[in-house]
């Protein structure tokens, strides 16, 4: 698992690639978490580098996902591969957090 | 079992207690079971507050003073760690439902059957044992390899055996754990003239994920018994498992209730995937996937359902993603493909064949590579 983040104004575009499963999952929560501001408004998480999701993955972004709703933030993903998309559209996650086919189409969503 | 269990059997029929005493006389005999009497619920309160040693509870529903509903809802209050059973007559699925509801971990239906009353009794006190040890080793904090160890136990131990095989049906399930994660179950249950049938997999590890392990399965049974419809029942599930679900746990499943007569299957799926169909000329097609979400993260979600028929020599096959995510040396995946690839043109002779068929070829791709997640497959074939 690998992040980078690019912030501009109450933006923040989170970049993750490589595998989530059982093992690292509670690794993924806690990068995640670390890398966010209290002034970050708009969170987008960036997935098209991201080869496998496991349901532990999942649950953190749910996770993610009920806290930031919690505070009145905008949370999405987006450019997700067709076998991590296919988790999400057979889990249903897709219907719990807003999918976006790129990071534009995410900012403007 | 190397310790007694104290049962209290509680039924205003006189006649249960000396036929319970004369089929149970070996296992009571062998100091393996104890069992006390009470003719009601009143009467059973007063044994179970004299008497911390009781184990579990079996009990009718329809008794003066306190019928069995009204007892399972005290029986927490005096020890939250009983473990009931409830007798009720045959079809009564309204009352089995609120049963289930309210904690019943069980039920088994009028006339008795004592082969099955043996084996539920012996179920119920194999899960007992596995929740008391996992209940003592939270309190010791003890080492997570020893918590997974325990958590599954705690799931082999609600897995039911015996699968029926009629000239109607065949069912055939195994679960093959990883030894780390994973949170796979199945189940099936008579519901009436029909067969209900789940595959299921929990999205966390350990203790907690067990736990709600248990309440999905004892809220997918009790909705199952009352409700009908299979899309009906997911919604039921869902609402009931995310109203008190703090840590964000789902569950994915597949829930099908099987009709012998007609041969219709009618299933509902919670974010999982779909069941593969192999007709008898081995043709294999992936079902649809019905509308829905895994369970328990948000109120409220539409399910919906689809029907299939199927004809004689049919199979159908409800599986995790561990089969088709069961990797080999190479990282790679065992896949749809290569699942379909198992049966294409190749119907199987057994709904046994059939999942052995599975978890053979499974064992065949994956090698020496480790077994990353619980393998599950559950198969139901019309002879």
């Amino acid at each position: 698992m690998e992040f980078s983040h690019d912030r501009s104004g109450d933006t923040l575009v989170v970049t993750a690639s490589g595998r989530v499963d059982g093992s690292n999952a509670s690794d993924f929560l806690e990068s995640l978490q670390g890398m966010f501001d209290p002034g970050d408004q708009r969170i987008i998480l960036d997935l098209g580098g991201l080869e496998y999701i496991s349901s532990a993955g999942l649950r953190v972004l749910l996770m993610a996902a009920q806290n930031l709703d919690r505070q009145s933030k905008s949370f999405s993903i987006c450019s997700l591969t067709e076998a991590v998309g296919d988790v999400f559209r057979i889990s249903g996650f897709d219907q719990i957090i807003n999918v976006f086919p790129s990071v534009e189409a995410a900012k403007q969503g | 079992m190397d310790q007694t269990y104290k049962i209290l059997v509680v039924d205003d029929e006189p006649d249960l207690e000396p036929l319970i005493l004369q089929r149970m006389r070996r296992q009571i005999r062998a100091n393996e079971y104890e069992f006390v009497f009470a003719q009601n619920g009143v009467e059973a309160l007063e044994k179970l507050n004299a008497d911390s040693t009781i184990d579990m509870v079996l009990s009718d529903i329809n008794m003066p003073k306190m019928d069995g509903l009204t007892l399972l809802q005290q029986l927490p209050g005096v020890d939250p760690n009983l473990r009931a059973v409830i007798i009720s007559a045959y079809g009564d699925m309204d009352n089995i439902r609120t049963a289930m509801n309210r904690g019943a971990f069980d039920f088994v239906t009028k006339p008795i059957d004592f082969d099955d009353l043996k084996i539920t009794i012996s179920r119920t006190l194999e899960h007992l044992a596995e929740w008391r040890e996992a209940l003592s080793s939270r309190d010791q904090l003890v080492a997570l390899q020893n918590e997974l160890s325990i958590a599954s136990q705690l799931q082999q131990s609600i897995l039911p055996k015996n699968p029926p095989v009629t000239d109607m049906y065949e069912v055939s399930a195994n679960m093959e754990p990883a030894r780390n994660v994973g949170g796979d179950f199945y189940d099936f249950f008579n519901l009436d003239e029909q067969v209900g049938l789940v595959v299921a997999d929990v999205s966390d590890k350990g203790i907690p994920a067990s736990m709600f392990m248990m309440s999905s399965r004892t809220a997918l049974k009790g909705a199952a018994i009352g409700v009908g419809d299979p899309e009906k029942v997911l919604e039921e599930v869902n609402n009931q498992l995310h109203q008190d679900n703090p840590t964000f746990m789902f569950v994915t499943l597949i829930y099908a209730v099987f009709n012998p007569d007609s041969g219709s299957l009618t299933y509902s799926i919670a974010g999982h995937d779909p069941p593969m169909l192999v007709s008898a000329d081995g043709t294999v097609t992936e079902l649809p996937l019905t509308k829905g979400v895994a369970l328990g993260i948000a109120p409220d979600i539409v399910y919906t359902q689809e029907t299939v028929e199927l004809a004689p020599g049919d199979t159908v096959v409800l599986f995790t993603d561990g089969v088709t995510e069961a990797m080999n040396a190479n990282n790679e995946q065992f896949g749809l493909t290569r699942l379909a690839d198992v049966f294409d043109g190749n119907s199987p002779e057994s709904a046994l064949a059939a999942n052995e068929a599975v978890f053979e070829c499974v064992r065949n791709f994956a090698g020496d590579a480790p077994q990353s997640d619980d393998i599950t497959c559950l198969t139901l074939r019309r002879p």
